[in-house]
């Protein structure tokens, strides 16, 4: 079973905190979310690269000495850019993607930022941490998602474009009934 | 008619709540707390049910956890090759034996006081020997962990806590005939392609087990946005009346349904790709069932009769279920690279209390397909099904919604109705195997799994 990278990143150059190139990574992830938030998807989708990969890997529970295999080869999302265009076109264009429609109401807390260079000018390891509450119709509880977001971010001079997301999940049995929303 | 004004919790017999006559089921069944006692002790305690595929612990002493009902069961495999299935209940004082998903080792030893158990159930020991621990009243024989009965249908886990109900293959009856068209057809047989995907629904179980027999109707309209998008073939906004996919063949039995449907009534990608006048080879040859590459065929040619193959020239089974609990879809879907795949998928609905189910879908391909092609099924089907899948993400925002319906004291005196009859129809050429209905899918199989229901319930 394949393993996922492990968190700890201290070998690579961090960028520091309130540099330009890390405020510039913040406000990406901020703007982010205000799209995402705001159902502006087809905006969303400029801010992704051609070459994008986007998992979600399934999580299992495993003993701490086996903690590398907590998560999968499988994933809840298994995605490239053309197939998010897919997901993004029957939100967006079609009249019947029921399980956002009415939409939930959905919030994006994205903070714990870390900004690491890569081998690659121009390129940066971003982590993140996500928290996201979502409530839909007339429940009186929200769902929540707490995640790890591991993102490579790819300046191409005006602007970041998002290369690489692979969002760590903190639940092995989802909550909620779909992830019809992005992460 | 069905007496359908409760007066508090029901705790009379399951017939109130199902009218055989008309083929109505009151919202009731999916609230009554007395009925899910009664549905775990006499459906999740008997019926073979299933726990996920031997690949997922191909090696000695692997181990994964999952539930029987609301039972916690560890799936392990012994030195010798056997697969066991044990209650994970530590027969000392009732803790969890294993206290992760999944893992490797050759003894499963309980935190709390330490009695370890082989990957068979078998007690090893407790912790000092000398002074016997375990006692002297019960041999270490009596101590094993509860064994359920395990049978491996083409590498799939199933297991059932009754000794001595029928076998596997007697309760699968004449479905066996279909099932081995998805399960027994290759050399080398099926792999999972990952641990399940898990969540957790805000609905009774039978909302998802009675779609999954065979509910095809819903396609057209909970599914529209695929219409919509020209994923499916027919027009994109009066699909009611073209009706892709609706006309095939539906089969039941014991509760277990399937659709089978021409492949090329469904995607518009297929369309007008056969001719009537084709033989099953080169129909088969043209357009493979959804899982089978062109390399494969010669070992369907091996493992399946001519009946079988025929079947599968015609109208291939692709979507249903197997009684109480799994779902089936074994779909074309289109891959990443643009050319037409499939999607083999998994799914059982376990009930997690009335009021709410967990879903756990697996994926599957042919062994004997290539790693870039077995990776390209997973990601389709991730994007399909499951979770964030744009099909299956409209079903399941469906089910809790009927849940919350028998909620209502008024509500839940509502019905559920299967009243669209199609009745046994059979072409000359189909097998005579189950319940065969040929026409436009109606609630034929959907009944057919309630009847089952009844029958077990008031046994």
């Amino acid at each position: 079973m394949p393993t996922i990278e492990k968190t700890a990143k201290s070998e690579r150059a961090e960028v520091i905190f309130g540099s330009p190139i890390y405020n510039q990574v913040a406000a990406f992830l901020i703007r982010e979310a205000h799209l995402l938030d705001h159902r502006l998807l087809n905006d969303w989708t400029k801010t992704l690269a051609e070459d994008l990969i986007y998992f979600v890997p399934v999580r299992v529970t495993r003993r701490v000495q086996d903690f590398e295999h907590e998560f999968a080869s499988t994933g809840h999302y298994d995605d490239d850019y053309a197939s998010i265009l897919v997901r993004v076109d029957r939100l967006v264009n079609t009249t019947s993607a029921w399980s956002e429609d009415p939409a939930s109401r959905v919030r994006r807390f994205v903070s714990n930022i870390m900004v690491y260079e890569t081998d690659t000018p121009d390129e940066y390891e971003v982590v993140s941490y996500l928290l996201l509450t979502r409530n839909r119709a007339d429940a009186r509880d929200y769902k929540h998602l707490s995640a790890e977001r591991h993102d490579r971010l790819r300046w191409v001079g005006d602007r970041f474009l998002l290369t690489n997301r692979k969002v760590l999940l903190d639940q092995v049995v989802l909550g909620m009934p779909n992830l019809a929303i992005f992460l | 008619m069905l007496d359908n004004v409760q007066k508090g919790f029901a705790k009379d017999s399951i017939s109130r709540y199902i009218d055989l006559e008309n083929r109505e089921v009151s919202l009731a069944v999916l609230h009554d707390e007395a009925i899910y006692e009664e549905e775990l002790h006499r459906i999740f305690a008997k019926s073979w049910l299933m726990l996920g595929h031997d690949t997922e612990i191909p090696n000695p002493n692997d181990y994964v956890v999952r539930f029987m009902g609301e039972d916690q069961v560890i799936v392990a495999r012994s030195p010798d090759g056997s697969v066991h299935v044990s209650l994970n209940v530590c027969p000392h004082r009732g803790m969890h034996v294993c206290i992760s998903d999944s893992g490797n080792t050759r003894a499963h030893k309980c935190i709390y006081h330490g009695w370890a158990f082989r990957p068979d159930g078998s007690f090893i020991g407790a912790p000092v020997e000398r002074e016997q621990m375990h006692g002297k009243i019960k041999t270490k024989k009596e101590l094993g962990l509860k064994q359920a009965r395990v049978h491996l249908y083409g590498g799939l886990i199933f297991a059932s806590f009754d000794q001595n109900g029928p076998s596997f293959e007697e309760s699968l009856g004449e479905m066996k005939f279909y099932y081995d068209m998805l399960f027994q057809r290759t050399d080398n047989g099926l792999e999972v392609l990952g641990p399940p995907q898990r969540l957790t629904i805000d609905a009774n179980w039978k909302t998802a087990g009675e779609q999954s027999a065979s509910d095809g109707y819903h396609m057209l309209t909970l599914h529209q946005s695929l219409l919509e998008r020209g994923v499916m073939g027919g027009e994109p906004n009066s699909a009611h009346e073209s009706a892709p996919a609706m006309y095939g063949v539906n089969v039941a039995g014991n509760g277990h349904t399937l659709r089978c449907i021409p492949a090329d009534t469904t995607f518009t990608m297929m369309a007008g790709s056969t001719t009537e006048d084709m033989t099953d080879a080169q129909r088969l040859e043209l357009m493979p069932p959804p899982g089978i590459t062109k390399e494969l065929l010669p070992q369907l040619a091996k493992h399946m009769s001519p009946e079988q193959m025929h079947v599968l020239a015609k109208a291939p089974p692709v979507v249903g279920n197997i009684f109480p609990n799994v779902g089936i879809l074994f779909i074309y879907v289109p891959l990443r690279d643009g050319s037409l795949g499939s999607g083999l998928v998994l799914h059982t609905m376990n009930p997690r209390g009335p009021h709410h189910f967990e879903w756990s879908t697996w994926f599957f391909a042919e062994n004997d397909t290539s790693e870039n092609v077995k990776a390209m099924m997973r990601a389709a089907c991730a994007q399909g099904v499951g979770t964030s899948g744009v099909i299956e993400q409209d079903d399941s925002d469906t089910w809790p919604h009927m849940s919350e319906s028998a909620r209502g004291v008024v509500g839940r005196t509502e019905t559920m109705k299967y009243q669209a009859i199609l009745g046994q129809t059979r072409a000359a050429d189909w097998p005579d195997k189950a319940e065969v209905y040929e026409g436009f899918s109606k609630d034929d199989c959907q009944w057919n799994w309630w009847k089952n229901y009844h029958a077990i319930m008031t046994r």
